[in-house]
């Protein structure tokens, strides 16, 4: 009874003040009733009723204190004071709200994806245990960019190895996920795209995850090679598809044309080992490609781990090193064509143990750096926002002096003032807070669709839980105080005696007004360099010549069908197709290859030429039909293109190459007819001959130069393959037609995956836009805000000094005149701004250069776009103050005061 | 509680044993009662009953409503709780222990 009664006495204040008074009445009429019995006069009684009494003024106060929680209620009628004061005041409270909230909303957004991708354990129980195994890779770089420095790819005999060394801990395998076809149970049900991963028969139990329904992939699947295939759900796609079907389990689902009988479901919450892509069907390992348990360069799968108690990952390590080494040292020395440089790099590569707790991802390698630098954007808009409402709160407070004098005065205690100013600050900071986090729910999944793209998904556990929460909590409340204790503490230290002198007691104000400006203009300029540098490096990246030209031209990949059929057979129905659909209307081209450009596929090789050591390097093979070049319109600069006759593997093989590939290997020599050696598709080096030399363009990557090419001719020992169609149609036309034609010619054969040439492009500078986009928003918010700020303090500086100007223009001060010494004092409040800006965003842009393209540290474009930029911000922050300087009426403000 | 001061302690006992003996009364009610029966010896000041009586009411040790009385006045009546009796048993045993010894020690020494 006692707290809440005390608490709700609180909360109702005043109907305890006005029960208290009437209790006391009470008595004090009984009382005077009672004497006027015995007989005094009406006044006499009142007099001895009251003496009897007390002090009831006191009383009362003893009394409240003890019926409800003082700090409570202080604190109460402190918020109840700030509201009112916002709400007279409605421009200030919206400008201030409206700034923190879209800072906070910013910084809570990107924070989201922060933890989600980077800082988040995996959902299984003791993640602290997990690690996962990587090694420094000799071909990075040679393929897409994607790859890193690092690679955590190994193959099954590896993985073989690792566990015959016995390291105190268990060791799972689970596959690199990939996009599959699936078909449900229901009959006819649709063909959907899905990501499927295989795993070891050990790996659920290793993760620590339970089965929600039914069981899941267990040590016995490993040995299932040809027996029953099962599929595990996760329980996402589960719910997602079949709305949580309890009898799911022992129904078949057909992905890629093979049949899995449904043997589980997996609980709930678990998406896999990689933050940002949801795992919808997890399989038996036991049932990838029988080649890949033996073929020891086939790097398919991760590795993943748990320690034994009390191991640590050293430990690990030691045990795990020397098998590795071995193992390498056996690859090596199998293959005799190795460069010396690369062969030491493999044998003397050493076994990386990292923490597993956060999972493993390609994300990261790729967004890490760039989520880190926007979250550090959105800081610095939330210094500028904190800023600028502790400058618009210094000069309400200025127009309050006299009030706060005034208590002051009459003995209000300093730490009571200061604490109702934070209590404004606050609830400034509360509202701003609770509306960015609207804001962050809102723009969190709009930021992860901008980076996800149709062929690779990209989903968060974006659930803006209580670690989001704590951390926008945690933010709100930092910029409270950041911006709420400077004129706090400013306004009571000032001596009421000064402040009831009216203008004195205001230079301490426009001193910490200047700072405050200071900072806004020079965390403003680091987010305007930043954000120049982004969007010129998205631009420079735009402006790149790809070698082709990527508008209007559809992807489609191609199934051709179920059955095998002889390579021969298989290019003639390629090369059918392709005639067929360059011939339809509205077709302007057509080409088919055996995978798309910048598509992260590919087949690189080393190249040797007669009488020369073999290539340090791998080179890009890519295979090609007659046609390639006229619709991708990548000139051919000399010899043929391929005919129909070209293809399969007899010797010689025609190949056209490109000029960086003629520079590298023939010096610049006319290549046509040369030859070389390379392995093909399979085993043995087989001749190659030149045919053809065409015009440099980029493979995977804009940021690279541009790659040496190897095209060769179709082979056929797939019936998988892409076709690229030029016609101005729209994609879903397009790949009606192709699909049409396809079947017609092949049953059972149709476009798995459809795509521009434009969007595939695209996929590969996701990152810069981010960063353009992100950077250059934050630019413009920051620019705004400082703008405001500075406005706002010149604004507030020539109010301030009215007379002055006056006195100026009485003794024949021009308008121009007038107008200068306002500019004068706004390059003098933006002059330190500016060269600390300058500074810091000097040393930023070191960070941001891996980033960069085209773009140096100190770029001198960037650098003057960024200060033509925020000159003009300042003129027109400047310029209104400046106009009132220059209009102000000698006569009007000589009378003032 | 039971240490603070002992004409606080007085003081409570004295409204947990009018309340005890004569149920519930308002404020002043308890003020005549003590003041009657004390025979105006402990006339203390009426209203530093009041601070009295909301603690205990925080304590747990009364219980009040507000309720009409006598000629449609309304009143905050105050009514001893089980807790208040305890306390009351153990105040009054305190008292009384207290109050021989001092009884005790003014004879004897």
């Amino acid at each position: 009874m006692s707290f809440f009664s005390r608490l709700r006495n609180s909360l109702h204040s005043r109907r305890l003040d006005q029960e208290l008074g009437e209790e006391m009445r009470d008595h004090l009429e009984r009382r005077v009733a009672q004497l006027r019995e015995q007989g005094f006069g009406a006044e006499d009684a009142q007099r001895q009723a009251a003496l009897r009494f007390g002090n009831i003024t006191q009383l009362r106060e003893k009394s409240r204190d003890i019926r409800l929680l003082a700090p409570l209620e202080a604190m109460l009628q402190d918020t109840r004071y700030a509201w009112r004061g916002m709400r007279k005041s409605p421009a200030f409270a919206v400008t201030a709200v409206l700034s923190l909230a879209l800072a906070i909303g910013a910084n809570t957004a990107i924070y989201s994806i922060v933890d989600a991708a980077m800082l988040r354990p995996l959902p299984v129980p003791e993640s602290e245990q997990l690690f996962t195994l990587a090694w420094p890779s000799p071909f990075d770089g040679a393929v897409g960019p994607g790859q890193s420095a690092e690679r955590d790819q190994f193959s099954y005999p590896t993985y073989l190895r690792f566990i015959a060394a016995k390291p105190p801990a268990r060791l799972a395998m689970i596959s690199f996920q990939a996009r599959a076809e699936a078909q449900g149970p229901e009959p006819g049900a649709p063909r959907e795209k899905l990501l499927k991963q295989y795993i070891s028969g050990n790996a659920f139990e290793i993760l620590g995850v339970a089965p929600a329904v039914g069981r899941l992939i267990a040590r016995e699947d490993d040995h299932l090679r040809s027996g029953n295939a099962v599929a595990v759900l996760s329980h996402d796609y589960w719910r997602r598809r079949f709305h949580r079907d309890p009898g799911i389990v022992g129904k078949t689902l057909h992905i890629d044309g093979k049949a899995y009988e449904i043997c589980g479901v997996a609980r709930d919450g678990f998406f896999g080992i990689e933050p940002g892509r949801f795992v919808d069907v997890w399989l038996p390992s036991a049932l990838y490609d029988s080649q890949a348990f033996t073929e020891p360069g086939w790097n398919w799968l991760r590795i993943v781990g748990r320690l034994a108690r009390g191991a640590s990952r050293e430990q690990v390590t030691a045990q795990l090193q020397p098998a590795f080494h071995d193992f390498q040292l056996e690859q090596v020395n199998r293959w005799s064509t190795i460069p010396a440089a690369i062969r030491k790099q493999f044998t003397e590569a050493v076994l990386r143990v990292h923490p597993g707790a956060n999972g493993a991802s390609d994300f990261r390698k790729t967004f890490a750096k760039p989520l880190w630098i926007v979250l550090g954007l959105t800081l610095a808009v939330l210094l500028i926002a904190c800023a600028n409402v502790a400058s618009l709160l210094l000069a309400r407070l200025s127009a309050r002096s006299r009030e706060m004098a005034m208590r002051l005065s009459l003995g209000a205690a300093r730490g009571r003032l200061v604490r109702q100013l934070l209590t404004e600050s606050l609830l400034l900071a509360s509202l701003a807070g609770a509306a960015g986090w609207l804001l962050a729910q809102w723009a969190a999944p709009v930021l992860v669709r901008a980076l996800s793209s149709d062929r690779d998904p990209l989903r968060f556990v974006l659930a803006l839980d209580s670690r989001v929460l704590l951390f926008s909590i945690a933010v709100s409340t930092l910029a409270a105080v950041l911006f709420g204790l400077l004129p706090a503490w400013q306004s009571s230290r000032t001596p009421p005696i000064e402040a009831l002198r009216s203008s004195a007691g205001q230079a301490g104000k426009l001193r910490l007004g200047r700072f405050l400006v200071g900072i806004q203009v020079a965390c403003a300029f680091c987010l305007v360099m930043g954000g120049a540098a982004f969007l010129f490096s998205l631009r420079n990246l735009m402006a790149v010549d790809a070698g082709f030209d990527p508008r209007g031209v559809a992807v489609l990949d191609i199934n051709g069908g179920e059955s095998k059929k002889p390579a021969a057979s298989e290019r003639q129905l390629m090369h059918e197709l392709r005639k067929r659909i360059a011939v339809q209307p509205g077709v302007e081209a057509a080409a088919v290859a055996s995978w798309s450009i910048f598509a992260g596929g590919g087949w690189t090789s080393q190249v040797f030429l007669p009488g020369q050591a073999p290539s340090q390097q791998q080179e890009i093979f890519y295979n090609v039909s007659p046609g390639y070049f006229a619709a991708l319109r990548t000139p051919l600069l000399a010899g043929r293109d391929f005919a129909v006759g070209d293809g399969g593997l007899a010797e010689p093989i025609a190949v056209i190459v490109n000029q960086a590939f003629a520079r590298k290997y023939f010096g610049g020599a006319n290549p046509l007819g040369r030859e070389f050696r390379a392995p093909p598709q399979g085993p043995g080096l087989l001749r190659h001959v030149v045919v053809g030399l065409a015009s440099n363009a980029h493979y995977s990557d804009l940021r690279t130069d541009a790659e040496p090419i190897v095209y060769v001719p179709l082979v056929g020992n797939d019936q998988w393959f892409t076709l690229y169609v030029r016609s101005p149609l729209a994609l879903g036309s397009v790949a009606r037609l192709v699909e049409r034609e396809a079947q017609a010619m092949e049953p059972g054969s149709r476009v798995s995956e459809m795509t521009t040439l434009e969007t595939l492009v695209g996929n590969t500078i996701l990152r810069e836009r981010l960063l353009a986009g992100v950077g250059g928003a934050f630019a413009f918010l920051g620019l705004v805000l400082a703008a405001i700020g500075l406005f706002g303090l010149l604004n507030y500086s020539v109010a301030r000094r009215t007379k002055e100007i006056g006195i100026r223009a009485a003794l024949g001060a021009g308008r121009s005149a007038l107008v200068r010494l306002i500019l004068k004092d706004l390059l003098a409040l933006m002059g330190g701004g500016l060269v600390a800006g300058l500074a810091g965003s000097l040393a930023i842009m070191r960070i941001f250069q891996s980033l960069l393209f085209g773009v140096r540290p100190a770029d001198p474009l960037v650098m003057a776009a960024a200060a033509a930029v925020f000159v003009t911000a300042g003129l027109v922050a400047g310029g209104l103050p400046a106009r009132r300087a220059a209009a102000v009426d000698p006569m009007v403000a000589l009378r003032q005061d | 509680m039971a240490n603070t001061n002992s004409a606080q302690s007085a003081l409570d006992l004295l409204i947990l044993t009018v309340l005890d003996r004569r149920g519930p009364l308002h404020g002043y009610g308890i003020a005549t009662f003590i003041e009657d029966l004390s025979k105006e010896a402990l006339r203390v000041e009426e209203g530093s009953l009041y601070p009295a009586l909301h603690r205990m009411e925080e304590l747990g040790w009364i219980a009040a409503e507000w309720r009409v009385t006598e000629n449609k006045r309304r009143a905050r009546v105050y009514q001893i709780t089980r807790t208040g009796k305890q306390r009351l048993a153990a105040e009054a045993e305190r008292w009384a222990s207290f109050s021989t010894g001092v009884a005790r020690v003014l004879r004897h020494a």
